[in-house]
Formats: structure tokens, sequence, C-alpha cells
């Protein structure tokens, strides 16, 4: 892989830094959110089972248990979710996409708040989405979760940074096709 | 001026007469026009610049020049300001070298999803505001603290 198909536009990025952020970057955000959240849950459970079946010499599996699993599997998406809101107001896919939750005025989330958020985010699927759609149609793109804890999401990434290293992308492929 | 007061009232008395002359003179002369009929470039080509600045000590122009008072009077400031970073880093490779020895080609591919993403988010919004028929020219861009809001129109 040697060469990046499409810039950053700079009209687009460059100065969206603190921006409300768009349903689709936080969608993408969230499912990749899913998506590693189970990935760590099954791995810990592997391991558990691993380790017992060594040292107890019996496995641990929870198929078999599946009130136990759905409890395990929400409070460890209750702790994925409000812990990394808690500490850095961002999960790793919201990382990965350059977004940051805020408070509605735009200073740094409460421990309280990430709780409140995650919540929140329970409560927007048991409404069937419906509280998701804030996030298209509310001036503020806040969804239903975000009313419940005074939160906004935002871009976080540095463009600048990218754009920067889009143009020594294309300044060294340039020279690299002169010589 | 002369010791004997005769001819230094007579010199006195010519000197007045002649600044009187000469005023009336140049009030006569019309300079614009004599001006027009000087040819300039002719009087450039005879001047032997090199010669001139040959005799132009510039080092010791420079050695009176006070550089410090100088760049204490510029407003640095003011001039950074001014500047388009953004244009500057584009016009020149300084900005691409010096990225490059940071880049790799996992945030290259991230930059771009996550271009991608603002692009599709604004998409979105716009046409889901389109169809409910509203103008969102004038939302806020982002939250206070972060975004400096525009005045309402």
């Amino acid at each position: 892989m040697t060469s990046v198909p499409t810039a950053p536009p700079s009209k687009m990025t460059i100065g969206r830094q603190g921006n409300y952020a768009g349903a689709v970057s936080r969608l993408a955000a969230f499912a990749a959110d899913v998506g590693i959240s189970w990935g760590l849950f099954t791995a810990a459970v592997a391991l558990l089972s691993v380790a017992t079946q060594l040292f107890g010499g019996t496995t641990v599996s929870l198929t078999h248990h599946q009130i136990l699993a759905i409890v395990a599997v929400a409070i460890w998406e209750f702790l994925y979710f409000s812990y990394s809101w808690a500490v850095s107001g961002k999960t790793v896919g919201m990382a990965l996409l350059g977004l940051q939750v805020v408070t509605a005025e735009g200073g740094r989330m409460t421990a309280r708040q990430a709780a409140l958020r995650t919540l929140g985010l329970v409560l927007c699927f048991l409404t069937l989405g419906i509280g998701f759609l804030g996030i298209l149609f509310q001036r503020n793109r806040r969804g239903l979760q975000d009313f419940v804890a005074g939160t906004s999401v935002v871009y976080s990434w540095d463009a600048r940074a990218a754009r920067l290293r889009f143009m020594s992308h294309t300044e060294f492929s340039k020279q690299r096709h002169a010589k | 001026m002369s010791p004997n007061p005769v001819t230094a009232r007579m010199e006195l008395m010519a000197q007045q007469v002649a600044e009187r002359v000469v005023a009336l003179v140049l009030d006569a002369i019309d300079i614009d026009a004599l001006l027009d009929r000087i040819d300039v470039e002719k009087l450039i080509d005879r001047v032997d610049v090199e010669k001139v600045v040959e005799r132009v000590d510039v080092e010791r122009i420079i050695e009176r020049v006070d550089v410090q008072k100088i760049i204490e009077r510029v407003d640095v400031n003011a001039i950074i300001g001014e500047l388009d970073i953004d244009a500057l880093v584009e016009q020149t490779e300084l900005g691409a070298i010096i990225a490059h020895s940071t880049t790799g080609i996992l945030s290259e591919v991230l930059d771009v999803i996550r271009a991608q993403g603002v692009g599709l988010d604004d998409f979105c919004f716009r046409w889901a505001n389109r169809l409910v028929g509203r103008k969102v020219t004038d939302w806020p861009k982002g939250p206070p603290l972060l975004v400096e809001q525009e005045a309402p129109s």
C-alpha cells in the first residue's frame, strides 16, 4: 500500500476542530466501539476460561448461563463507555474517528455525566432509535443521551496535521516520480 | 563680509538684490515645463551608478543603524497574526518535510476515514434538514467554549 486515494480537503476539515460532529462519524465510531468492546469481552472470557482450566480443571462458559452473560455484558459495556468518557471524553472508536464528548458548553465532562450518557445511550435503544434522531435534526446535533447528560460531541482531530501529512505524501510522491 | 562699512553695506545690498532676483526668476520659471523638456532617461544613462555605489561606505552606514531599536519597534505579534499559516505551509515544502518525519500509513488512512466522515456528516445533516424544510445556515457550529459564536444577522 503506497498511495492514499483521496486527500482530506482543507476547506472541509481545517477549522472544524470543536465543531459539532455529525451522524455518520458518530455512527462509525459507535460501530467500532461495539466491535472493540465485544472483542475485548470475548477475549477476556476466553482468557478466564483458559486460566480456570489450567489451574482448576474446569472451563468457564457463558453459553449455558444466558442471564449471567447478559448481566456481564451489560456491566462490561457500561464500564467500557462510561470509564472511557470519564477519563478522556472519548472511547477508542471515537478516538479513531477523531471525536470527543464535551459538556454542552464545550468543557470537560465529569464522571457523573459519563455514567448518565451511557444510561442515555440505553434509553435511545429503548426508544427504538428515535433518541438518536436529534443528531440529524437538532441544531446542536445532540441525541437523547446528550440531553440526559448535558453533553455534545465535537470533532477533535488535528486536521492541520492531517493536511501536512497529506502534503508530505504528495510532495514526496512528486519527488519520487521526478527521479 | 568686508571690514569696510561701505563695501559691507554694498555687499549686503547686492545679496538682498540677488535673493530678490532669484526669487522672482524662480517664480517666473515653469518647473513642470522645464522637467518635461529634460530627458530623464538620458540623464540616468549618464550616471555611473557603480561609481556612486563605490563611494558609499555601506559598512559605516550599517554600523550606524541601531538594529535593536528597529526590532523593538516592530510588532512581531501583529505580523504573525496577519500571516496565513495554511497558505504559507501550502506554498513551501517546510511543512511537508516536517510532517514526513512523523507520518505513517496508519495515520494517513485515519485522516482519509475522518475526512470522509466529515463530508458524509455534512451531506446527511444538509439533506435531513432539507427534507424537513429548514435552513441551517445560522445555526451554531460548536459549543460556545470551543467555537467563536457568530453574531446574529
